[in-house]
């Protein structure tokens, strides 16, 4: 059975992108045959992250048109044969995009992948509403931070609303992903701890993705990190992410200050 | 008769329906009638509340700008205004109700207003957390909340509000003219309370309860917020 | 301090710089989509647009049957049609209009 699964967060920059890669990538390198889709209107960004953009023919909005058929918009990912890209449009017509045709999309995606990952653009408007509006699942990016706490929790109201599957009576499971934590924040008392996300949201946590250099340089490459630095803490957080959401219990590692000579020299002058 | 059979389509029916709704036909001058309006109400305050309700504005020459207007002040009222009728269409625009035509005389149930019926209080029980952005509206009686009200959202009723959990939404209680309405919560983080109209905003409340069991009444016309416990 | 250096030394990461990368990447992307804003479609489109209908006078299309892979590079872009014809294609001809 296909699983519609949207990545949102209300809040920008918080990472939506960088997960939708990252968990897609993990998925797909675990056998799971996925698609993500990306839904903003007008600005494009799931294929910059993914080293897709130079090869981008048909987007989202030409299938719904019907100017182009989905096999003829979909990129398939050089590196993992299992994933696969419908980028998103960048006219700037937002009612191009509508609920019967994203319905149509969706429902055709669902035929031939495990995995169809929306992966929503800020805000709450029509492209947010519409990556949602489909969903079996949700992870909700959050920051330790109020105002992304904050917008978290608006969507997730909204998950609970605004849904066919609301509507329905069913319910969309939802998964809060916490991401760009510091640990040396946290410890200061700097930043939300996770307990208070967790306490205002009440939703369960899929896991803890710390700040992290390898997220900016994976994007930079064009590689979602789970691929281009599977080592690293923040690869293995999406990696753990990933077997969570595929069912496996596994026990939550909050990631700790990356240690090192230099930082150990350095705080204790500062302190 | 030959049909074939779409297996999955399934075809969307439009029927027609009526409803019985109650027209108000405003007379110039225009402020006297909306005084009118007003002693009717007091009344009977929130009668109107959920009732559909159309204007009929034959009897007056309003320009767009004056009909946007009167709907304002109709809406400020909480007065809901489902359609109009009696206008010409090219004095209406696109944010107002919809045009009605047709509507028929009819007998209205014998509705007193001076005397509304006195309406058997009723409770709402949420077990879901109220979660920013959302507004539970509820002019009949009580609101219990299992959960927290978060910080964005609102909760309005008639009678008491219960909120097993932390309030850090907005609680407006007793807003038919129930003074007697209190607030109750476990964790006190709101960011406006009111009871019966009087209002306290965040800053107004004291730092010391705040993230602790509260109640909050009213005393006269000022609002007490007292520990709970 | 050159205890400080001997420790920032062994801290140098061995990945090379990945923003020298980044920044080609989106030379070579707004380079092409500059193009679409300044009033000249994308060549590639009006190419793959040109060639579908010179193909087209020849033969009926089924747009099913047509894919369009694309590659911008810097220096070499690359755009490949593929079109499945019908059996007899070669004599066939489209009707005429």
């Amino acid at each position: 059975m296909a699983k519609v699964l949207v990545v949102t967060s209300g809040k920008g920059g918080v990472g939506k992108t960088t997960t939708t890669a990252a968990v897609g990538a993990a998925l797909a390198q675990a056998g799971e045959k996925v698609v993500v889709v990306d839904f903003d209107v007008g600005l494009r960004n799931l294929d910059l992250v993914l080293g897709a953009e130079r090869r981008v023919v048909f987007d989202l909005i030409n299938v719904v048109q019907g100017i182009a058929k989905l096999p003829q918009a979909l990129i398939r990912d050089k590196r993992l044969e299992n994933l696969w890209l419908l980028p998103a449009s960048q006219t700037k017509d937002k009612d191009a995009l509508t609920e019967e045709g994203v319905g149509r999309v969706i429902a055709e995606l669902r035929k031939t992948f495990d995995w169809v990952i929306c992966d929503s653009p800020a805000g709450i408007e029509r492209g947010a509403m519409l990556a949602m509006r489909y969903a079996d699942e949700a992870i909700i990016v959050t920051n330790p931070e109020v105002s992304s706490v904050r917008d978290s929790d608006r969507i997730i109201g909204m998950l609970d609303s605004k849904t066919v599957r609301a509507e329905n009576g069913e319910r969309v499971e939802k998964h809060v992903l916490i991401t760009r934590y510091d640990a040396v924040r946290a410890a200061r008392g700097e930043m939300l701890s996770i307990d208070d996300v967790l306490e205002i949201l009440a939703t369960p946590l899929l896991g803890i993705v710390p700040e992290s250099q390898d997220v900016l340089r994976a994007s930079n490459v064009g590689c979602p990190v789970t691929l281009n630095n599977p080592a690293s803490t923040p690869a293995r957080a999406y990696s753990d992410a990933m077997r969570r959401l595929l069912g496996e219990q596994i026990d939550m590692r909050v990631p700790a200050e990356p240690r090192g000579f230099m930082r150990l020299l350095l705080g204790r002058r500062a302190a | 008769m030959n049909v074939s059979v779409e297996a999955t389509r399934q075809l969307i029916r439009l029927r027609g329906r009526s409803y019985v709704a109650f027209v108000f036909a405003p007379v110039v001058p225009i402020a006297d009638w909306l005084s009118d309006l007003d002693a009717t109400l007091a009344g009977s305050p929130g009668f109107f509340l959920g009732k559909p309700v159309v204007l009929d504005l034959s009897a007056v020459d309003l320009s767009p700008l004056a009909i946007t207007h009167l709907i304002k002040s109709i809406e400020a009222r909480r007065i809901r205004v489902l359609g109009l009728e009696g206008v010409e269409p090219a004095r209406l625009s696109i944010g107002m109700p919809p045009l009605l035509s047709g509507g028929r005389q009819c007998v209205v149930q014998d509705v007193e207003l001076e005397k509304p019926a006195l309406r058997e209080p009723t409770s709402l029980l949420l077990d879901v957390p109220v979660r920013s952005g959302q507004s539970i509206v509820f002019p009949d009686g009580d609101v219990t909340v299992l959960g927290a009200v978060s910080s964005g959202a609102e909760i309005v009723a008639g009678g008491s509000i219960h909120v097993y959990g932390a309030l850090r939404g907005r609680a407006m209680a007793g807003i038919n003219g129930n003074a007697s309405a209190r607030i109750y919560c476990q964790k006190i983080e709101a960011e406006l309370l009111a009871i019966d109209g009087y209002y306290h905003t965040a800053e107004q409340i004291d730092a010391a309860l705040r993230g602790k069991p509260a109640q909050a009444r009213l005393d006269g016309n000022a609002l007490r917020i007292t520990p709970l416990n | 301090m050159s205890m400080l250096r001997l420790f920032s030394s062994r801290q140098v990461s061995s990945r090379p710089a990945t923003a020298p990368i980044a920044r080609e990447r989106l030379q070579i992307l707004l380079a092409h989509e500059r193009g679409g804003l300044r009033g000249q479609p994308d060549l590639l489109m009006q190419l793959r647009e040109e060639i579908l209908a010179v193909v087209a006078r020849h033969v009926v299309l089924d747009p099913d049957k047509v894919m369009v892979k694309m590659d911008r590079g810097k220096h070499v872009s690359t755009l490949e049609v593929d079109i499945e014809l019908p059996v007899g294609a070669d004599r066939a001809f489209a009707t005429a209009g």
